[in-house]
């Protein structure tokens, strides 16, 4: 690894900065003096290695009237990131920035976003369209801390009505623009669709060959980044792990990361095994429907099946402890939610015994079945340099060969100590992908048998009080600050952004980054020029959940 | 004939196909009642690709603003006599999204439904209940909910 | 005049084509079951059988939807037709010793060309649908069937060359161990071709789900519905009918000859079917295309030439 940190430092000296401090062992933090340098720090990046933008994040400042932007670059090869800030007017008129994606193609739809929640214009940018919103609220950037929520939601129906006229308005601006004799159209890919979730792939086709895809997206947005505002610190955690429920643990973990750092209490060894264990096991729940999934987009849905009858397993170890099935709750801040019985060890034995013993079966029948490697192999296919450029992120980044986990590369709870290593594989296509997150299930399971042996053993010494350790006390108001927190989440790498302001009881601002977002952005690139029949298999092979794609 | 008759009820009752449509995070529960643990079809219930051939529109979850039209397209396009299932409390009260803003709050007021399921999510074994309950209620010969009221006759969508 | 009624009506005709598809739709869910590790329908009758009798019936007395904008001719009366046109075949299949219930010397010919329409009927009402996905579904449905009756007809025909006469009957009365053998790749031809021209996986692409909803059946709902779905199990049989008595020999059995031998035969070729529906992922149009006219189409030709020269060693 020839390139350091030193290097990010260097690359910002020449820019005129308030503050330039090494934030954590792998961030660079610095502010920058004028907003109008962003794009030229961006070429900066760009030329040191980072790459890849992982989010923008606005966080708005009505008292001092500034609106102040974060920018997290990142390094997926080397491991460095830079946080760089820098505040803008929040007068709506002059809120105004440079645009960084013709340098950064990765930030086309954070920025897109930053837009339409918090009104952010960027100058430059190729195509800035409002995003997840519904119609009701274009030009409202509800986001803002002085949006009235209460005022807007008095008239529910109206809204309704709103988007019912967009969405007849476009059909007919489609019927208007189509020649009616040609075999030219537009297809509605879902959200009534039965494979697409609640997600609309606006596709344009000429009979079965497709001419471009534009995703429509905000099915479910519940605007969570906004809800926690309104919680408590445990209570938002509710919020945070409806991310996606099909991995709920990660994201949880991530949140409370970011509530310690900025509390300043450490957790304890057990509380950090815990959270990996439990994290583990939400991450098989989530590959298993990942990878059923995938076979569900071609028709065939035995493999789903098998899948469900081994994740119910694990899904009873999850309700064992928690109480629930899915929405576990069983992260908070200080730890884990609650104390540890022993006998769910042989529970977790009952489910891993489970898994070993289909294991076998899957591979053999599905993950090396030789028409679907036919099919697969052709399409989608994603080289590592566009997959760093978009911002691709976990199984998906890790399938175009590229060496990057943040549970290795940023080591949080116990990743430190868990035995394992980069599971990629080359090439970049469907299969890899599924490919992928096959092998991380196997993965998977061997860091939930250490987990587990390592716990044993440690309430078998008496080093851990499985009674007691669960939790270390978080003081309800927090002083004012701000972290940043990563994880990798079953889908790939989820970035929380916390600002608190002194004594807060709850968030002041919560930005989370989620991988479908990036997933979803490219699908464009990789569906034009292909056939109808790709669409389910490349949009399964992204590994798409609708929740953190609209949060 | 009324026994003729009869059994097409009875008939209507036991064979129960579902629109496949998901607006929330239930759906994963109710792919969890498909698979092999709870597998609905020994009751009888199926999923269909269309709303066209559907009995039961489940909302599965939350309802946001966006896709409350879509949903409502959906119950239009079913054949008549249909019925519908809330899982879950976001669609009572919009759960644990009450006060998020883009959320419906009270979506059965607009769409009513003839049961509805707690949890969130339900478990699976609480789904099928639900159904069964909707079994009951054909037998019984109860009119569905929704085509004795609601918001959304007065709705265009 | 009583015996026309009865074949009309009741067996080879509308009943018996009635139980079949109660019956094969059972199975088919039944038997999938086990393989996704599931027990199927189970709680109404004994193991669920009166299911899919519910279903059906269910499904006869639902709404009829007829869309805005379609056609309502062309939308309405394909239903009607694609059953009908999907019984005729049974008449001429010999399901008993006593023969078929319509003698005719050219009863192959008539049983192929009779499957042959099937799928144009099915495009026509995808093209009255007038909706996008159904269109798209239509449209796959002729690729799909003039891809695979080619092949489909040169494997029919390998037995016809074989035993020198287009009558079913004969070629039924006249199979043997030997010709069985003789027309093993033949057999295999028809099967691969029969899953194309029934949409079974991996060639299902006419109403794959995940990419054009349900294809042509996509704006069908109540008995319209139920028309076409008869008239899917219904041409089910008359495959299945049209392998048994061209290959294995129809009705005829061990210890003794009789119907029961012919339902065995044409359910053996219902479970390896569904066995392939479970294990094989769906392929792509184009790919579809390459594998019928690059490799089917070429084989069936080959197996011609195969089953004449046979014919020229063994039976001259």
């Amino acid at each position: 690894m020839s390139k350091s940190m030193e290097g990010v430092a260097k690359a910002l000296e020449s820019f005129e900065t308030e503050y330039v401090e090494n934030y954590k062992p792998t961030w660079f933090k610095a502010k920058l003096k004028s907003p109008d340098e962003i794009v030229a720090v961006a070429e900066a990046m760009k030329a040191e290695g980072l790459r890849t933008l992982s989010t923008v994040s606005p966080t708005d400042w009505p008292e001092e009237g500034i609106m102040e932007m974060n920018y997290f670059f990142e390094d997926l090869e080397t491991k460095r990131n830079c946080w760089v800030k820098c505040e803008i007017p929040r007068d709506p008129e002059r809120c105004e920035i440079d645009s960084i994606t013709p340098v950064v193609p990765s930030a086309e739809w954070h920025e897109r976003e930053a837009y339409s929640m918090f009104g952010v214009r960027f100058r430059n940018h190729p195509d800035l369209r409002y995003l997840i919103l519904s119609p009701d609220y274009y030009g409202k950037f509800p986001f803002r801390a002085d949006f009235d929520m209460a005022a807007h939601e008095k008239e529910q129906l109206e809204h309704v009505k709103e988007i019912v006229r967009d969405f007849k308005a476009e059909q007919e601006a489609n019927d208007a623009e189509l020649d009616p004799e040609g075999s030219e159209m537009v297809l509605n890919w879902g959200p009534t669709h039965p494979a697409s979730g609640p997600i609309r792939l606006k596709v344009r086709c000429d009979g079965e060959d497709i001419l471009g895809v534009d995703p429509e997206i905000g099915y479910v947005w519940r605007a969570l980044e906004n809800l926690v505002t309104r919680k408590d610190f445990v209570g938002a955690i509710v919020a945070v792990e409806r991310l996606c429920f099909m991995d709920n643990i990660n994201s949880m973990t991530g949140y409370c990361m970011a509530v310690e750092e900025i509390a300043g209490v450490e957790i304890t060894p057990f509380a950090k095994w815990m959270r990996t264990l439990l994290g583990e096991i939400a991450r098989i729940s989530s590959h298993m429907m990942g990878t059923g999934n995938f076979y569900n987009t071609m028709g065939l849905h035995t493999i789903m099946l098998w899948n469900l009858d081994v994740r119910e397993y694990f899904l009873d170890v999850l309700e064992s402890y928690s109480g629930a099935r899915i929405a576990t709750a069983a992260i908070e801040p200080g730890g884990v939610r609650y104390p540890l019985d022993m006998k769910l060890m042989d529970e977790l034995q009952r489910a891993l015994d489970k898994f070993d013993a289909t294991i076998g079966d899957i591979e053999t029948v599905f993950a090396k079945n030789p028409t679907m490697r036919h099919r697969a192999r052709k399409i989608g296919k994603i080289s590592a340099q566009e997959a760093i450029d978009w911002g691709l992120s976990g199984p998906v980044l890790r399938a175009s060969g590229v060496r990057s986990d943040v549970r290795l590369d940023e080591p949080y709870a116990a990743y430190d100590q868990v035995e394992m290593d980069y599971v990629t594989v080359p090439g970049g296509t469907a299969a890899d992908r599924f490919q992928t997150i096959f092998e991380e299930l196997k993965q998977s399971v061997k860091i939930i048998k250490q987990a587990k042996k390592r716990i044993e053993e440690g309430v078998a010494s008496g080093e851990f009080d499985p009674s007691k350790d669960h939790m270390v006390k978080v003081p309800k108001k927090l002083p004012a600050g701000e972290a940043v927190s990563r994880v990798e989440w079953a889908r790939g790498e989820v970035l929380m952004h916390l600002v608190t302001k002194e004594k807060a009881k709850s968030p002041y601002r919560l930005k989370m980054r989620a991988p479908s977002f990036n997933h979803t952005m490219v699908l464009d690139r990789l569906l034009r020029g292909k056939t109808l029949s790709d669409i389910p298999l490349v949009f399964g092979s992204m590994y798409v959940c609708q929740g953190d794609l609209d949060r | 004939m009324i026994k003729i008759l009869d059994f097409f009820d009875y008939a209507r009752s036991e064979s129960l196909w579902m629109a496949h449509f998901c607006t929330g995070c239930c759906s994963l529960e109710m792919a969890a009642a498909m698979g092999p643990r709870y597998d609905w079809e020994r009751y009888g219930y199926m999923p269909t690709p269309t709303p066209r051939q559907a009995d039961v529109l489940m909302i599965t979850g939350l309802v946001s603003k966006k896709i409350l039209p879509a949903l409502l397209r959906t119950y239009a396009q079913m054949p008549e006599p249909k019925y519908v299932m809330a899982l879950g409390a976001c669609s009572y009260d919009g759960g644990p999204y009450n006060d998020s803003l883009s959320v419906i709050k009270n979506p059965t007021e607009i769409l009513p439904a003839d049961v509805f399921v707690a949890g969130c999510p339900p478990k699976p074994e609480a789904i099928i209940e639900g159904l069964e309950t909707i079994k009951q209620k054909i037998k019984n010969k109860e009119p569905s909910a929704a085509s004795q009221g609601g918001l959304w006759k007065e709705m265009e969508f | 005049m009583l015996g026309t009624f009865i074949d009309a009506f009741v067996f080879p005709g509308l009943l018996y084509a009635l139980v079949w598809t109660v019956g094969l739709f059972w199975f088919f869910r039944k038997f999938m079951a086990p393989l996704h590790k599931r027990v199927g329908p189970y709680f109404n009758g004994p193991h669920g059988s009166y299911q899919t009798l519910f279903d059906l019936s269910k499904l006869w007395t639902k709404e009829s939807i007829t869309p805005k904008g379609v056609n309502s001719y062309l939308f309405s009366i394909m239903p009607l037709l694609a059953v009908v046109i999907g019984l005729l075949p049974a008449a001429v299949v010999p399901w008993t010793p006593s023969g078929p219930a319509l003698s005719s010397q050219y009863s192959l010919l008539i049983l192929v060309v009779l499957i042959g329409i099937e799928p144009f009927l099915f495009f026509l009402t995808g093209f009255g649908s007038e909706n996008k996905y159904s269109f798209l579904g239509g449209i796959r449905v002729l690729t799909q069937a003039i891809s695979f009756e080619t092949a489909f007809f040169l494997a029919a025909l390998a037995p016809a060359l074989f035993f020198g006469s287009l009558d079913l009957s004969v070629i039924v009365e006249k199979s043997s161990w030997g010709s069985f053998l003789i027309l093993l790749p033949a057999f295999a031809i028809y099967f691969v071709a029969l899953l194309g021209l029934l949409e079974q996986p991996p060639f299902n692409i006419p109403d794959a789900e995940q990419e054009v909803v349900y294809g042509f059946l996509t704006e069908y709902s109540g008995t319209n519905y139920f028309l076409l779905n008869l008239s899917k199990f219904v041409e089910f049989m008359a495959v299945f009918a049209g392998a048994g008595a061209l290959y294995m020999g129809a009705y005829k059995g061990i210890f003794f000859d009789g119907y029961t031998w012919f339902f065995l035969k044409m359910v053996a070729v219902a479970v390896v079917m569904i066995t392939i529906r479970a294990a094989t992922p769906r392929i792509t149009l184009n790919q579809m295309l390459a594998f019928s006219w690059r490799w089917l189409v070429p084989i069936s030709l080959i197996n011609l030439a195969w089953v004449l020269l046979a014919r020229a060693l063994f039976f001259s």
